[in-house]
């Protein structure tokens, strides 16, 4: 429907709701970063690449074997568990005792290499992975809801579901909890912090692979998305409080509604200012994030 | 006169009094120990008056004026400096360079600053470790150079931490001395210190934190007989 | 009196020798267009100079006061697009345009200085580049000011005159290429002076540990925007430099997040905080890219007779290696950061030293 001729609350409705849908893929991508900064104290920069690689290999398995975007969640994960895996053997895992700002880079290296070797591979063209569902639709009380937003929505509540209970049921997420609060105690403790970190990184890769499985749908698959959705990353893991969860959860709901309502009220293009504008805000006046206790 | 004055100064830490309502004074020309039990709230003091962390509640004055809410750099400005208990040498800097960047407060010349540290470096002696970089010297000598520094600010009064923490016998000393002869250059100092034999030499009056309050203050001779300041020491070994 | 004696004691900390070196270098660079007259060798010399430029303004921030602003591309564009909307909408020659830029990024370092400096570390870094992102889009989003996305394309560049005498026009590379020489002498220079004054001294021990620098009486919120300005305004020279050099800008270029990043490891690729280090940064960085956009390589690979232009691997190669010179930059700054976390310069320091110490 036209939103110009929309209903002025059915048209806050729906954009809030369809902000709330969005956010929850947000709020996965930046749950992965939250665990890696959580266990690790890095940063990782190439969070968004690490989607992007995600996104590219649901178009592959769509393209080659026809396999469902949404289905390929089953394939993503695991890969994408590994492949981050292997990063934190390979790389990550050297670097942890050298100064923040290598390890920073190490990350934009690691990110600058994913994305330019799926632009040799691919090209940088943009590519589009059409389903039957993908412009489908539906209506809920008079607002339109787009189907493979809810659907993403589902599994991404399901998936969010099982990770709170890997972090609080099982041994080795109370390992992983252990870790993140005090690395030095957890290792007296007779915790294994590299492995612990291996999985973490794993997680976190295969978090955001398969935020990359849910959108591919929904966006533009190019080599280059990455650098954007590792700030959108970013912003959400700040404005949750760096190392929570349950923040990042919130804080990647509560970019999805500021970006939809910004492209509504504001502008389209205007609405990233917006965020990016809140993220600043928050680091100066809130740096614990919006959750996180205050320092002094 | 006094050179510094504290009156009611608090600092919290959300639900956590680290120092409340501590009032004391700072002859001039004097060195005051500050003992009390790990955690007591001396360090937090020391960040309070040098303006390194903002007050909760109180005022601060350095030679009769407010200093409250100043800076740290202001603060030093003004002739007071501190070490730091965990020492904080500019790592990848020369010896010589660390003490140049505290003489710098009160020239703009390179070679003043320069002549000013060499002066510092041998007054501590380190001065045949001046091209060193900093990062390669043992605790002892970081301690030192700790001290060179502050004294290369031309300060009126110093805050030194715990700066014979983690020395063996020997280089305390030396620093013991250094202390003294500081005092006699008319530097007033106050010393946090955990080597109570040590305090008790070097101190004329002792304030003791506990738990963030001020429990006691006096001469040497008064603190070791005050009742309150011998069981906060006795709960802390038994603990 | 002061600063005579001070420049005394730099004067007489140079070594005959080194002087020699440095005097041998100069005169070279300056004869180059004169010997050389390929375009082509302009142009790599020319993008070396400008990465210099880039490299050491960064460094000035980065390199010694420790302040990892990824966000430089907000300079950068500043820079270039203050110039190139004064040249291509007021008629005012960039000569006096990017004094403009100048003015225009330092104050913009100043607004985004009292941001970001109020953060440190990851957050610092996090800060900038959001600030960087925020002039992107918004550059982006004023059509009417900036030309959007389409961005900004240079007519004509109007001749450098004094009076009525035409200095030079511009037609061939050769202006260019001693513009940004002295450009990048001047900042090179500017390094040397920060180095070896009160300044420098300062700047370091912020980065060394800002707490300590604090107490010993540094102005931290003075010095570290005094060190973005000079950075800021140095960087926007190049920003400048590059859209009238180029001639054509738009945000996705010149105030992109590559463009920040790439800034950067200019830097950590020769080694930060030292005066060579985004020489030899540039030194390694400009002509491997080069020699990947132009294809140098895959020719090289063909003819040394290691591939064949038929074979699978060759075509691949010669279709997408041009495309692969930031791919390079990636595993470069990887292996810097694994192998040689000093840069290339310390790294070679360091390997001599240890062979010194095993003559001795
Ligand atoms: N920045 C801070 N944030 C929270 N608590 C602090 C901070 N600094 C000190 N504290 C707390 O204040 C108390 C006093 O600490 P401190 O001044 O370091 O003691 P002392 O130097 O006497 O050993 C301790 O309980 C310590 O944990
Ligand atoms: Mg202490």
């Amino acid at each position: 429907m036209d939103s110009a001729s929309m209903q002025p609350v059915l048209l806050f409705l729906q954009s809030l709701i369809s902000g709330i849908l969005v956010g929850g893929v947000y709020a996965l991508i930046g749950i992965g970063l939250t665990i890696i900064f959580g266990v690790m104290r890095i940063i990782n920069f190439a969070h968004g690449d690490i989607m992007m690689i995600g996104m590219y290999l649901t178009f592959n398995l769509f393209n080659l074997f026809g396999i469902d975007p949404f289905a390929s969640v089953l394939i993503c994960i695991p890969l994408m568990f590994l492949f981050g895996g292997l990063l934190q053997k390979l790389f990550v895992n050297r670097v942890l005792n050298a100064l923040p700002q290598n390890q920073i880079l190490l990350t934009i290296g690691l990110g600058l290499i994913m994305s330019n070797t799926v632009m040799l591979i691919y090209t940088s063209d943009y590519k589009i992975l059409t389903t039957s569902y993908s412009s489908g639709s539906f209506k809920f009380m008079g607002i339109s809801i787009s189907e493979p937003l809810a659907i993403s929505f589902i599994i991404t509540a399901v998936i969010t579901g099982l990770l709170y209970w890997f972090l609080m049921k099982t041994d080795m997420g109370q390992a992983i909890r252990a870790t993140a609060q005090d690395r030095q105690a957890a290792q007296l403790m007779g915790i294994d912090v590299r492995r612990m970190s291996i999985i973490s990184f794993g997680l976190g890769a295969a978090l955001a692979g398969t935020a990359g499985a849910l959108i591919s749908p929904t966006y533009y698959i190019f080599p280059q998305i990455g650098s954007t959705f590792t700030l959108k990353a970013f912003v959400i893991t700040v404005l949750g409080g760096m190392g929570s969860v349950i923040g990042a959860t919130l804080g990647g709901i509560l970019i999805g509604i500021a970006e939809s309502l910004g492209a509504v009220y504001i502008s389209s293009g205007w609405k990233e200012v917006l965020v990016y504008m809140i993220f600043l805000l928050v680091l100066l006046f809130k740096p614990s994030g919006l959750l996180g206790k205050s320092r002094v | 006169m006094a050179i510094l004055e504290l009156r009611h100064v608090s600092k919290f830490f959300g639900g956590l009094a680290a120092n409340s309502d501590v009032s004391f004074a700072l002859e001039e020309g004097m060195i005051k120990g500050l003992i009390g039990p790990n955690g007591a709230g001396k360090t937090t003091l020391f960040n309070c008056i040098t303006g390194y962390y903002p007050t909760s509640r109180g005022e601060i004055f350095f030679k009769g004026n407010p200093i409250t809410g100043l800076q740290p750099d202001r603060v030093c400005r003004l002739g007071m400096v501190r070490t730091w208990q965990k020492v904080r040498p500019l790592v990848k800097m020369s010896v010589l360079d660390n003490v140049m960047v505290g003489a710098l407060c009160r020239t703009n010349s390179l070679s003043a600053a320069r002549e000013i540290a060499m002066e510092q470096l041998r007054v501590v002696g380190l001065d045949p470790k001046s091209g060193f970089i900093a990062e390669g010297l043992p605790i002892g000598e970081r301690k030192k150079l700790e001290m060179a520094r502050v004294l290369a600010t031309k300060p009126e009064l110093l805050l030194l931490d715990e700066v014979m923490g983690g020395l063996n016998p020997a280089e305390s000393e030396e620093i013991i001395q250094l202390i003294l002869d500081i005092k006699q250059r008319g530097i007033t100092q106050m010393v946090i210190e955990h080597d109570m034999k040590a305090i008790m030499r070097i101190s004329d009056r002792i304030v003791v934190l506990n738990s963030g309050e001020k429990l006691a203050e006096g001469t040497p001779a008064e603190i070791v007989s005050n009742q309150e300041v011998v069981d906060a020491y006795l709960g802390e070994s038994h603990a | 009196m002061s600063m005579i004696s001070e420049a005394l004691v730099i004067l007489r900390s140079i070594k005959p020798a080194g002087l020699l070196v440095f005097l041998a270098v100069l005169i070279s660079l300056a004869a180059f267009p004169l010997v050389v007259e390929s375009p082509y060798a302009h142009h790599i010399m020319i993008l070396i100079f400008l990465s210099v430029i880039m490299g050491q303004s960064w460094n000035i921030l980065g390199g010694y006061t420790g302040q990892y602003s990824v966000g430089h591309a907000a300079y950068f564009g500043t820079g270039a697009y203050t110039t190139m909307m004064l040249m291509q909408y007021q008629q005012v020659p960039p000569w006096f345009g990017m004094f403009a830029g100048a003015a225009t990024a330092i104050a913009m370092a100043l607004i985004i200085g009292s941001i970001c400096f109020r953060l440190r570390g990851p957050y610092f870094v996090l800060a900038s580049i959001a600030a960087a992102e925020i002039l992107r889009l918004s550059a982006l989003n004023t059509k009417e000011l900036t030309n959007g996305a389409e961005g900004i394309l240079a007519t004509d560049i109007p001749p450098l005159k004094i009076g009525s005498l035409v200095v030079t026009d511009f037609l061939t590379k050769v202006p260019f290429y001693y513009t940004a020489l002295v450009f990048a002498l001047l900042i090179i220079a500017v390094t040397c002076i920060v180095q070896h004054s009160k300044l420098g001294f300062y700047f370091q021990a912020i980065r060394e540990d800002q707490d300590a620098a604090h107490s010993l009486g540094i102005n931290l919120n003075l010095h570290k925007n005094l060190s973005l300005a000079i950075s800021a305004a140095f960087t926007s020279l190049a920003g400048s430099f590059y859209a009238v050099y180029i001639g054509f800008i738009d945000p996705t270029t010149v105030l992109s997040m590559d463009m920040s990043v790439q800034i950067v490891l200019i830097c950590i690729i020769g080694g930060i905080g030292t005066i060579m280090g985004p020489v030899v940064g540039s030194l390694v960085l400009v002509p491997l890219s080069e020699a990947l956009r132009s294809n140098l390589i895959t020719q090289g690979l063909i003819s040394a007779g290691l591939v064949s232009e038929e074979s699978p691997v060759g075509a691949f190669l010669k279709e997408n290696l041009a495309h692969a010179h930031v791919l390079i930059y990636g595993i470069l700054v990887v292996v810097v950061i694994l192998y040689m976390p000093e840069g290339v310069l310390g790294f070679v320091r360091n390997m001599v030293r240890a062979r010194e110490r095993s003559n001795s």
